[in-house]
C-alpha cells in the first residue's frame, strides 16, 4: 500500500485523567498513522488505554479527560482544539465510531430508522426519499433486511444491533471508522460472521478501520496491522502476520501464548502473571518488567524506547541489544 | 467415575406474550445428561440456547417444567425443609459471569466468605472461620491480605477467584460455573482456567463449565456437551467431540473459533439461533444446516451413541453418513 496516503496521523499523543490528588496519564506520547483504506488493530489488557486513546482519537473525551499533549490529524485537519461546531461536521461524515455495546450506544425509544434519520439530517437537508434510499441501502450492506429500520432495537438480536450500528456508521461512507470491540457480546459465529462483514465492506468501499480488542486471535486474519498497548505506551507496532508469527516483545508473546487452541496437542498455559500496573504507580524503567520472564537489572531502571527491529517498533532494551533469545515461531521461548 | 448428578428429561418453559398472545418459550426441551465426581463437563452453546437456564435449574433458582434431577441418587423434588435446600446448596453452589455484580462492594472481602461459613458450617468456632477463609483463598491463590480488602480494591481476575473461594468454602462436590472468565481478560483468563483443574485434581470438586469458547472448554474440560436451541445437540469426551464433529452445528461453532495459526476457514453461516417459541418437531438446526433432509423438517432428532459415551442428535450422522462434513 505504498500510493495509499495517511489519512489520519497521530504524534506524541498523551491523555491524563485530572484527578484530585494527582494526574493519571492514561495515554502516553502515542504515535501512529492510518492509511486509506488500512486495518489496523489495537489490542491490550483492560486498563492499558486503549479504550482512552480512541476516544482521544474520536475527541469524545469528556472531563476529567484532558489531551496534554500532541496531536492528531485527520485529512490534514488537527482535531485538538477544533470547537465542537467544526467537529461535528467531521464527525460521522468523514469519520465515524462503532461503540462496544450497541444496546447502549443505540437510542432504546426510538426505531432504527429514526436514529438514522437523525443522523443524517444533522449533515444537510436530505428528503424524505433520499433518506428512505440511503436507509435502506447501508441495512442491505450489512445484510439486514430493511423491513428492520422499523424496529426498535429491543426487537433485535445483539448480533444485528452491532451490524446496524455498522450500517450506521457507513450512512456517508466515511474514510474511518473507529470500532471499539464491536463483538465482544457476540458469540463465536455471530463474532465470525460480523467480521468478515466487516472486511467485505472495506474492501468494497475502501474506509479505514481502527479496531479495538482485547482478543489477539480475533484479528489475526483481518487487521493488516498491529499495534500492542500496555499501560498507555504502545510495545510493539507492525505487521499483523508478522507480530503472530514472531512476536518481538514479551508482552506480545505472552498475550499470544494466553489463549488455549482447538488444535494440536492440549499443553498447559501460563498466560502472564499479575495484572497490569496501576497507571497512578507506574513501574520504573520498563513498564512490563514486573511481569516478563525475561527482565534483567537494567530493565528495572532504564525506560526503554521504541526501537526499530526487523521493520517493527519494539519497546524492549533486550531485544534492542539482541540479548534476548530470538523466537522465530511463537511460543518457542518459555513453553 | 461414579455419577454426581443426573438430569433426566429436563424440561424448562417460560410464558411469553400478553393475556391474548400467550405463547410458550422452550428454553430446555428434554434434556438429559449426568456429570461424574471429579469431572469438569463443558456446556457450550450460542447466547440463547440455554446454557444458563440449566445451570439455574440445576441450583433450584427455577423449577423444572418436567423432568427430574437427581443429585448423588436422590430427587430434587424431595428437598423439602430449608435445611435440606442449604444443604444442596452448599454441596452445589455456583459461580457467576460478573464478578464485578456478585461480589457486595460495601464490605470488605471477607464478609462474604465468613458469613458463608457461618451460615453452611455452624459447627466452626470463629477462629475457624477466619482459618478456613484462609485456607480457601490460599487454594484459589490470593493471599490472607487480600481478606481485608474491598471488591473496588481488586482486579477482575482476583474477584472471579474470591467467587470460587467462596463456593470452596461450603465444601461443594459440584460447582456451577457460568462463564466465569468470559469477562476477563484473555491473559487473565488462563489462570482461572488453571485454578478449576486444580480444584478438580485437588479439592476433588466436579465442575459444570458453562461457556461459549470451545477453546478454554478444551483447555480444562473433560467431557463437553453442545446445546442448540434448548437440546442437546452432542455430547462426549471433549477430545472425540472436537476431533471429529459429527453434528453440523458443533462443526460450526467450531470453525467460527478464531484461531491465529491455522487458516482462516470459509464460514458462510449468518444465520442465528432461533427463539424457540412453540416449536413445531423437527430439527431445530435444519434452516441453517447445509445437509437437512426431509425427516429433519419432520422428525426431532434424538440422542443417539455414535462412538464410544460419543452421542449426537442428527438425523444425516446417525443414517450412518461418517463423513458428515457440513462446515470445515
Amino acid at each position: 500500500m505504498s500510493e495509499a496516503h495517511e489519512i489520519l496521523e497521530v504524534s506524541g499523543l498523551s491523555v491524563d485523567y485530572v484527578l484530585a490528588q494527582h494526574d493519571v496519564r492514561a495515554v502516553d506520547d502515542v504515535t501512529f498513522t492510518v492509511d486509506q483504506g488500512e486495518f489496523l488493530g489495537i489490542v491490550g489488557e483492560s486498563g492499558c488505554g486503549k479504550s482512552t486513546l480512541l476516544f482521544a482519537v474520536a475527541q469524545l473525551l469528556a472531563p476529567p479527560a484532558r489531551i496534554a499533549a500532541g496531536s492528531v490529524k485527520f485529512e490534514g485537519t488537527n482535531l485538538v482544539g477544533l470547537t465542537d461546531k467544526q467537529l461535528s461536521a467531521i464527525r460521522w461524515r468523514d469519520m465515524s465510531v462503532v461503540m462496544q455495546s450497541a444496546m447502549n450506544a443505540l437510542n432504546p425509544v426510538k426505531s432504527i430508522g429514526a436514529q438514522f434519520k437523525d443522523a443524517l439530517q444533522a449533515h444537510g437537508k436530505p428528503s424524505k426519499e433520499e433518506i428512505a434510499t440511503r436507509s435502506a441501502d447501508v441495512m442491505r450492506m450489512v445484510g439486514i433486511d430493511p423491513v428492520h429500520l422499523k424496529s426498535y432495537p429491543h426487537q433485535l438480536s445483539g448480533g444485528m444491533r452491532q451490524r446496524s450500528m455498522i450500517a450506521m456508521a457507513m450512512l456517508f461512507t466515511p474514510d474511518l471508522i473507529i470500532m471499539d470491540e464491536p463483538t465482544s457480546a457476540l458469540d463465536v459465529v455471530a463474532q465470525r460472521a460480523l467480521m468478515v462483514q466487516i472486511k467485505e465492506l472495506q474492501q468494497a468501499y475502501g474506509f479505514a478501520v481502527i479496531f479495538v480488542t482485547h482478543d489477539m486471535s480475533l484479528i489475526s486474519h483481518f487487521s493488516d496491522r498491529l499495534m500492542v498497548m500496555y499501560a498507555g505506551q504502545v510495545d510493539e507496532l507492525g505487521d499483523t502476520r508478522t507480530i503472530f508469527d514472531r512476536p518481538l516483545h514479551p508482552y506480545t508473546q505472552g498475550l499470544l501464548e494466553a489463549f488455549p487452541s482447538i488444535h494440536g496437542p492440549r499443553i498447559p498455559l501460563k498466560g502472564i502473571p499479575g495484572s497490569p500496573p496501576d497507571l497512578a504507580a507506574i513501574p520504573a524503567g520498563c513498564r512490563f518488567h514486573p511481569r516478563c520472564p525475561h527482565a534483567v537489572e537494567r530493565c528495572t531502571v532504564i525506560a526503554p524506547d521504541l526501537y526499530p527491529i526487523d521493520g517493527d517498533l519494539v519497546r524492549c532494551l533486550r531485544r534492542q541489544d539482541g540479548s534476548l533469545p530470538k523466537a522465530d515461531q511463537h511460543g518457542s521461548l518459555s513453553r | 467415575m461414579s455419577e454426581l448428578l443426573k438430569a433426566e428429561h429436563l424440561t424448562r418453559h417460560f410464558k411469553v406474550g400478553g393475556v391474548l398472545s400467550r405463547r410458550t418459550l422452550h428454553a430446555v426441551d428434554d434434556v438429559s445428561f449426568s456429570i461424574g465426581e471429579r469431572e469438569v463437563v463443558a456446556l457450550a452453546g450460542e447466547s440463547g440456547s440455554g446454557k444458563s437456564t440449566i445451570a439455574r435449574l440445576l441450583a433450584r433458582i427455577y423449577q423444572p417444567t418436567s423432568g427430574q434431577i437427581y443429585f448423588e441418587g436422590k430427587p430434587l423434588s424431595a428437598i423439602r425443609s430449608r435445611r435440606d435446600g442449604l444443604r444442596y446448596a452448599s454441596l452445589v453452589p455456583m459461580v457467576f459471569q460478573d464478578p464485578f455484580a456478585s461480589i457486595n462492594p460495601v464490605f470488605r472481602v471477607q464478609h462474604g466468605v465468613l458469613r458463608i461459613l457461618k451460615l453452611h458450617r455452624p459447627e466452626l468456632s470463629a477462629k475457624q472461620r477466619v482459618d478456613e477463609a484462609v485456607r480457601v483463598f490460599d487454594v484459589v491463590g490470593l493471599g490472607a491480605d487480600m481478606l481485608q480488602r474491598f471488591p473496588y480494591e481488586l482486579s477482575g481476575g482476583q474477584r472471579q477467584r474470591v467467587g470460587f473461594a467462596q463456593a470452596l468454602a461450603m465444601r461443594p462436590k459440584l460447582i456451577l460455573a457460568d462463564e466465569p472468565v468470559s469477562m476477563l481478560d484473555v491473559s487473565i483468563r488462563i489462570g482461572l482456567l488453571n485454578l478449576m483443574a486444580k480444584l478438580r485434581d485437588e479439592e476433588r470438586v466436579s465442575i459444570l463449565y458453562i461457556t461459549h469458547d470451545i477453546a478454554s472448554a478444551r483447555y480444562v474440560a473433560d467431557r463437553l456437551i453442545v446445546m442448540y436451541a434448548g437440546q442437546i445437540a452432542e455430547s462426549g469426551p471433549i477430545e472425540d467431540v472436537l476431533s471429529t464433529p459429527k453434528h453440523p452445528y458443533t462443526q460450526l461453532l467450531l470453525s467460527a473459533v478464531p484461531d491465529p495459526m491455522a487458516p482462516l476457514s470459509e464460514v458462510t453461516d449468518r444465520g442465528e439461533p432461533p427463539k424457540v417459541i412453540d416449536p413445531s418437531p423437527g430439527c431445530r438446526f435444519r434452516w441453517r444446516c447445509p445437509l437437512a433432509i426431509d425427516t429433519c423438517s419432520a422428525v426431532t432428532p434424538v440422542l443417539a451413541e455414535l462412538g464410544p459415551a460419543h452421542e449426537v442428535a442428527c438425523h444425516v450422522a446417525q443414517a450412518g453418513a461418517d463423513q458428515v462434513k457440513a462446515f470445515s
